[in-house]
């Protein structure tokens, strides 16, 4: 498991100053915009796609990548660019938590480059249906810290990348009505730098457990 | 009436107890882990329950491959060869220990005596698997089994499948496929049914009860079946087939060759014996819940085990069952309640007609019913207690009752076959292809009574059975 460590889904190394972060996500917003964008695939890989998407990534992910289970996230509406590194990030075993490991390593293992556009494609085109609506208290707490982060703590507000409405900017995911326990899990393994994304733990270092499960709630109340 | 020979249900019953002892369910094959790139847990809640994921990957035909593959394709794209660069095979162990609260009469000697107790299986079995993809959509489950009791090789459970999978209009999935198999519900999904249910192992250095029910396990490894199946939108699930016998170290005895099966063979399915299954599954959050039905109707020549031709009257075994299985599976806590309660109604025509009669009425009754609940942390440390019964219509030549002087213990005094108790074990997995059990089997009735049930003096309780077991596959 030592590999994990050296993992890296990007390369800026983690830091911990607030100015550094906000700096890191000046470097990812740019250096996102040079990841692979999706050309249009051939309608026999489409189909293709859709087939893989119905028949086994659908057994996890559900219905339309609207994800009946909290464990696995819902794909429904996601950035399609976000979902092309990420599969990628798969297959060169570059993700690191723990989920990744066990599921998606082996099963993003030989896709190849416009297979993987093609699932993108078809995720981010489909409708995503509204999620659960959490704790209104916890919910309200967790709409704060996402539209002005906690100064004090030195997080910044999520919404100043992915967006007021959580519905992602650029290659920024889209978090609105996305599984609470799976944004919990994700932040947790940015914070163990498990999810090796420097930008995403130096968001995700100072934030407590409840203020993790505020912004999740809060996220999954999102339409 | 004759006891110890000619007994179509005591023979049943030793069939049943041999494929409980040969045919350990084992449905947890690294190989297949290996195929998929895919941890343990995506298919199992821990080894060999399976996961909806799991579910949908048996279905499928076990070909779901994220390995490097050879291949070859016609100038149409047509796939003619997909195979994957390491074949894939896995092996299993088991070593256990197992012991009875009171161990049985010793039968060397003319003088009486006690068995040793406490048996060491070393290995109580070793299995080689071929478990993967055989060719785009078509894939095999194939288990060869050293036993330690008849300290032999010999075929297990195999079930060999071609699938494939339609988009509806709908979008929703339609899994089609032929199920190849030799025991009646190890291709079935659930854990609920008996092929894959619990005690997922077991001593086969304990007694067994005299009775079961055919689909329970009576006909395993001694039959080939071939079944359709469809499982739409991963939830709803329909299957029918049928079997015909496939003796293994049978011959016939004019010719000596494999077939056809004659006289010498017992308990052979007259034409095909038909199976059916339906089951819908619902999945909601980190819950899992199945409800089904399945069930067979095995008509038998009873052959030699009367000593009869294979022809005339046979017995009929109309098993109609219920299952049911709840899941819940988060990544600290999993639990599973299952059972099946299976009916079985018997016509005894061949048996009852034998000279000396094989069965005391022409029509008998069994049920046997399991339950079971399943505990696991982070699927590392856990247990399992489960309630067992089988009750039914007494039968003083079916479940004979201990010869003059006889040594009792596989007999029932009163001719009933009621069974009943419960099973304890606490399991802990140091990785998640080695599993430690420490078993208690408690017999609260065992051959129709409590106490003195085979009128040699032996108590139920004292069929209890420690079982410590050592299980990895790699």
């Amino acid at each position: 498991m030592c590999m994990i460590d050296q993992q890296r889904e990007y390369s800026v190394p983690p830091r911990r100053s607030r100015m550094v972060v906000v700096a890191g996500l000046l470097a990812l917003g740019i250096g996102a915009l040079g990841l692979a964008r999706a050309d249009a695939p051939d309608p026999a890989t489409q189909a293709f796609a859709q087939r893989l998407a119905i028949g086994i990534c659908g057994t996890c992910h559900g219905p339309h990548g609207n994800s009946g289970q909290p464990k696995f996230p819902r794909l429904a509406g996601q950035s399609a660019n976000y979902l092309v590194a990420q599969l990628k990030n798969f297959r060169g075993q570059t993700r690191g938590d723990p989920d990744a490991i066990g599921y998606m390593w082996g099963m993003a293992a030989e896709l190849d480059d416009p297979t993987i556009e093609a699932l993108a494609k078809y995720y981010s085109s489909q409708q995503p249906l509204p999620g659960r609506a959490g704790d209104p208290a916890l919910s309200a707490r967790g709409r704060e810290i996402y539209q002005h982060g906690i100064e004090s703590e030195g997080v910044p507000a999520c919404s100043s990348c992915h967006g007021p409405d959580g519905h992602g900017v650029a290659d920024f995911p889209r978090l609105a009505s996305q599984r609470s326990q799976y944004i919990l899990k994700q932040l947790a393994s940015f914070q163990s730098n498990m999810r090796n994304v420097a930008v995403m733990h130096g968001v995700a270092q100072n934030l407590r457990t409840n203020e993790m499960q505020a912004v999740a709630a809060y996220l999954e109340g999102r339409p | 009436m004759k006891s110890g020979a000619g007994n179509t249900r005591a023979l049943c019953g030793a069939a049943l107890l041999l494929s409980v002892l040969t045919a350990l369910p084992a449905l947890a094959v690294p190989s297949f882990a290996r195929q998929t790139g895919m941890a343990c847990e995506a298919c199992h809640t821990v080894y060999p329950e399976l996961t909806h994921f799991g579910r949908v990957f048996k279905a499928n035909g076990y070909v779901l491959a994220n390995l490097k593959q050879v291949r070859d394709v016609t100038a149409k794209k047509e796939q003619l060869l997909e195979l994957a660069q390491t074949p894939p095979l896995s092996i299993m162990v088991q070593a256990s220990y197992s012991q009875l609260s009171t161990t049985v009469p010793d039968l060397s000697q003319s003088a009486p005596g006690v068995a040793q107790n406490g048996t060491a299986g070393f290995p109580q079995q070793l299995s080689l698997f071929y478990a993967g993809k055989i060719a785009p959509h078509f894939g095999a489950f194939v288990q060869l089994t050293y036993a330690n009791d008849s300290g032999t090789i010999s075929i297990d459970n195999t079930d060999l499948r071609f699938a494939d999978m339609m988009v509806l209009p709908s979008e929703q999935s339609l899994v089609y496929g032929i199920s190849l198999n030799n025991n009646p519900t190890v291709q079935d999904l659930w854990n609920s049914t008996p092929a894959f249910g619990f005690p997922y192992a077991s001593s086969n250095a304990v007694v067994s009860p005299l009775a079961g029910t055919e689909i329970d396990g009576g006909l395993a490894q001694d039959v080939a079946g071939l079944s359709g199946y469809l499982f739409w939108n991963e939830s709803l699930y329909a299957e029918v087939g049928g079997y015909r016998s496939a003796k293994q170290g049978a011959a016939n005895a004019l010719t000596g060759a494999a077939g056809p099966l004659d006289g010498t063979a017992s308990n052979v399915i007259e034409g095909v014996s038909p199976y059916w299954r339906v089951a819908y599954e619902y999945n909601h959050e980190r819950h899992s819940i199945e409800a089904g039905l399945y069930g067979a109707d095995f008509k038998l020549l009873p052959g030699a085990s009367t000593g009869t031709p294979l022809r005339g009257p046979f017995n009929r075994f109309k098993d109609v069952a219920e299952d049911i299985q709840y899941q819940f599976i988060a990544d600290e806590h999993q639990v599973t309640v299952a059972g099946t309660r299976i009916h079985e109604n018997m016509s005894l025509d061949a048996s009852f007609a034998a000279t000396p009669a094989a069965s005391a009425n022409p029509k008998d009754d069994l049920t046997t019913t399991r339950l079971w609940a399943t505990y696991y942390y982070r699927r590392k440390i856990g247990g399992t207690l489960g309630y067992f019964s089988t009750t039914g219509s007494g039968d003083a030549v079916l479940y004979p009752p201990n010869a003059a002087g006889g040594p009792g213990v596989v007999t029932s005094a009163n001719g009933s076959p009621d069974t009943r108790g419960w099973i304890a074990e606490v399991n802990y997995l140091p990785w998640l292809n080695t599993k430690l059990t420490a078993q208690y089997v408690r017999y609260n009735k065992f051959n129709g009574a409590s106490s003195n049930y085979d009128g040699a003096g032996r108590d139920a309780s004292d069929n209890n059975a420690w079982y410590l077991l050592l299980w990895f596959a790699y």
